[in-house]
């Protein structure tokens, strides 16, 4: 698994057995970057409510997500959410299609909530360089999404591109260091002539982008990192290629956490193979124990007990 | 904002149990298995590649180590050429350790969809595990998950746990015997205030898979399995034991009873080929009642084990040490699947009453006083959520405010290294 999947599968596997079955659930669960899911069924077995907490619900609002939402889930969208939650679904699973191949597609679309929230200041960003290229106007206004405790994304809008920023932070001094080989790999990866239509990667380790510098409240330490994305009119002018970008960059940062973690794993099995590999020579090292046996002069064997 | 739930993570011999505190059932339940392309050999043998040319590091190595499934999407590509199926825990403890971390980034990145730094742990590990175990997965999840805490708590105190939502339990204390049958063998584990008494620890080698088995032979010396496809023997087998089956009180009453009224006792079992989709029925009979019976007269089955189960539950007791003798007896808990059948609390408590009190009539009778003994309380506690049971007390306790406190945390860690996973923590008991 190189890259990770946009649905969550959690809210797929439950829904797919709930069709088939219905039963009564309570379940809480999580996606990344602290969003928090609550699947219920508060009134009757059938009806399925699905409610998401989102750490940066307040911006992406303000950003247009509940009309992404509205236009991917329509009816679906209960205009009482419930407490403590930013957007409740009913599932009613009497109307599911009947069709399997469609059902499937429904149910995918469902877990996608999280994906389909996040997707707002994208598809915003990008209309903003469509108008901006058109009256020919400087600058779009830098949306700020602080999607966990002290990370953030930053997109704008310019005339010839759409500029995303992420800053993240390493917790681990080993970490900084994975990320650092781990980033420098990916500018070097983009001279391959396979990938050269990919946006250009640029990554900055402490000194903030010159984008966001005149942010107020930006964190001067060693642990924290800037990752530039610059995607031109190409990586979003098609409706599937604009879709698998906002569908990949909005999880860039557990991407590249994961294959942080994912190295670490690779190394330790390299490690623990090279110890059994020195155990081995250590143990073809070993003198042997002397075990000649001990007579007294009477003939009879001295043993250890 | 609230924390984010703790992650419990149950990882048995056959099946994960993986999910969220505070529910009441796992998200996932799916087999421990990995498939990793590669010769079939063991990979700790040969180890990854080495890197034959120089260059950047993204030609030196591909992406072979991140190729890999797990779980029941393991097993789907299981006859992929190319793909080998390893399991990474033999008898509940790890065996292979480079498959396990990888088993555990998926479980994380790809069912769960957590970032392991915002949470706290909370691992189960068997009976007798050796501290460098332990050690060795808090350094896994530690260095390479960065999680923010671990908790590795025993299985049979888990299970000790999931009793406390039976309404018979009063007080909530960890002081009892715990059966635990899976699918591979049985386990009788005796724990005193949290602490498993290790000496007195007995196995049983009958368990789900010897049930199945003998409901397969019984069906076939009926002649019921004639018009069965044969690929699909085992899985009816296995199909009558969960769905028809139950412990009988006495099982020379239950004889009669069929043969005087077999058609209000006879079930019927409709299946399909699961190929061809031909329909098949069978009769099934006294293998209702027959398949648990393997626990109370083993030889019914197996020629070399005989020592029914209530018995080997009596001689564990005598076994620990005598000042919780009376409450091992007092608080017997069923945990894991093939303690699911009806009645099955019921019947174990009976038998096990019965040894305890011919034993104290004995001793009464032996030391020629005439004292009498106020007798010795047994009970056996069955409960709704008996087959994942580990996991939901793993869920119960990871929800209590006092969890976050027993954890090791993450700080402690880079302190002190892995030794301090030897050391945990009993907490949420009421004594």
């Amino acid at each position: 698994m190189i890259l990770l999947e946009s649905h969550n599968v959690i809210i797929q596997t439950t829904l797919t057995d709930k069709a088939v079955k219905p039963s009564y659930l309570d379940v809480l669960f999580v996606d990344f970057d602290g969003v928090r899911f609550h699947l219920s069924t508060p009134e009757k077995k059938t009806v399925v409510q699905l409610s998401m907490n989102i750490r940066s619900w307040d911006e992406l609002a303000a950003y247009g997500a509940l009309d992404v939402l509205r236009r991917e889930y329509g009816s679906l969208i209960r205009a009482q959410t419930e407490p403590e939650y930013n957007i409740s679904l009913d599932i009613d699973l009497e109307q599911l299609p009947a069709n399997e191949a469609s059902r499937e597609a429904f149910i995918k679309s469902i877990s996608l909530l999280k994906r389909n929230a996040l997707a707002a200041p994208f598809e915003l960003a990008f209309r903003q360089q469509k108008t901006l290229e058109a009256s020919g106007s400087s600058l779009g206004d830098l949306m700020q999404i602080h999607y966990r405790d002290e990370e953030a994304i930053y997109v704008r809008a310019s005339p010839d591109r759409v500029t995303v920023i992420f800053s993240t932070i390493f917790r681990e001094e080993t970490d900084r260091i994975f990320g650092k080989v781990f980033l420098q790999e990916f500018v070097d990866a983009r001279r391959q002539p396979s990938i050269q239509n990919a946006p250009q990667v640029l990554y900055t380790n402490r000194d903030p982008p010159l984008e966001i510098r005149d942010v107020p409240g930006l964190r001067d330490s060693e642990d924290i990192g800037y990752v530039t994305f610059v995607l031109f009119p190409r990586h979003f002018a098609k409706p599937d290629v604009s879709y698998n970008t906002v569908s990949h960059i909005q999880l860039f940062r557990d991407y590249l956490h994961y294959h942080i973690k994912c190295s670490k794993a690779y190394m330790h099995s390299r490690m623990r193979h090279r110890v059994a590999e020195f155990q081995k020579i250590l143990n073809r090292a070993k003198t042997e124990v002397a075990t000649t046996e001990r007579k007294t002069v009477t003939g009879r064997t001295m043993v250890v007990r | 904002m609230s924390q984010l739930a703790p992650i419990i993570c149950d990882n048995g011999t056959g099946y994960s149990k993986i999910g969220f505190a505070g529910n009441s059932d796992p998200s996932f339940v799916f087999a421990t298995a990995i498939a990793t392309r590669g010769p079939s050999t063991q990979p700790t043998r040969g180890g990854p590649p080495i890197p034959a040319r120089p260059g950047n590091l993204a030609s030196k190595r591909g992406v072979e180590d991140l190729d890999f499934f797990i779980g029941d999407e393991a097993l789907a590509n299981a006859k992929t050429p190319g793909y080998n199926v390893h399991y990474p825990i033999r008898h509940g403890m790890i065996d292979n350790w480079d498959h396990m971390e990888r088993y555990w980034e998926q479980t994380i990145f790809k069912y769960l969809r957590a970032e392991p730094e915002d949470h706290y742990f909370l691992l189960t590990e068997p009976p007798l595990n050796p501290p460098e175990n332990r050690e060795q997965t808090a350094e896994i999840f530690f260095e390479s998950f960065n999680i923010k805490g671990l908790y590795i708590a025993v299985q049979a105190v888990l299970a000790l746990a999931a009793s406390w939502s039976s309404n018979r339990v009063t007080d909530r204390i960890l002081t009892g015997t715990v059966i635990d049958s899976g699918d591979g063998v049985t386990h009788v584990i005796p724990c005193a205030e949290g602490y498993v008494i290790g000496s007195a620890i007995k196995h049983i080698p009958i368990a789900g898979r010897d049930i199945s088995q003998f409901v397969l032979n019984l069906l076939r010396e009926r002649g019921e399995l004639a018009a069965v496809p044969s690929e699909d023997h085992l899985r009816v087998a296995s199909k009558v034991k969960e769905d028809y089956s139950y412990v009988c009180q006495d099982i020379v009453k239950e004889f009669r009873k069929y043969d005087a009224e077999p058609y209000k006792y006879f079930e019927r079992y409709d299946g399909e080929h699961s190929v061809t989709g031909k329909k098949y029925s069978i009769d099934v009979g006294y293998e209702r009642f027959l398949a648990p019976e393997i626990f109370f007269n083993p030889e019914i089955y197996s020629s070399d084990f005989l020592a029914p189960l209530p018995e080997i539950v009596d001689d564990v007791i005598q076994s620990s040490p005598i000042d919780v003798r009376r409450g091992l007896y007092k608080n017997i808990v069923l945990s894991g699947g093939s303690t699911m059948f009806q009645h099955f609390g019921q019947r174990l408590k009976r038998d096990l009453k019965q040894l305890v009190d011919r034993r104290l009539e004995a001793s009464v009778v032996s030391s020629g006083s005439t004292l009498k003994s106020s007798g010795v309380d047994v009970d056996v506690v069955s409960h709704k959520r008996q087959r994942y049971a580990v996991w939901f007390g793993g869920s119960l306790l990871a929800s209590l405010p006092e969890f976050y406190t027993s954890c090791h945390t993450k700080a402690q860690y880079d302190e002190i290294g892995p030794s301090i996973c030897r050391r945990y923590q009993i907490f949420g008991s009421a004594t």
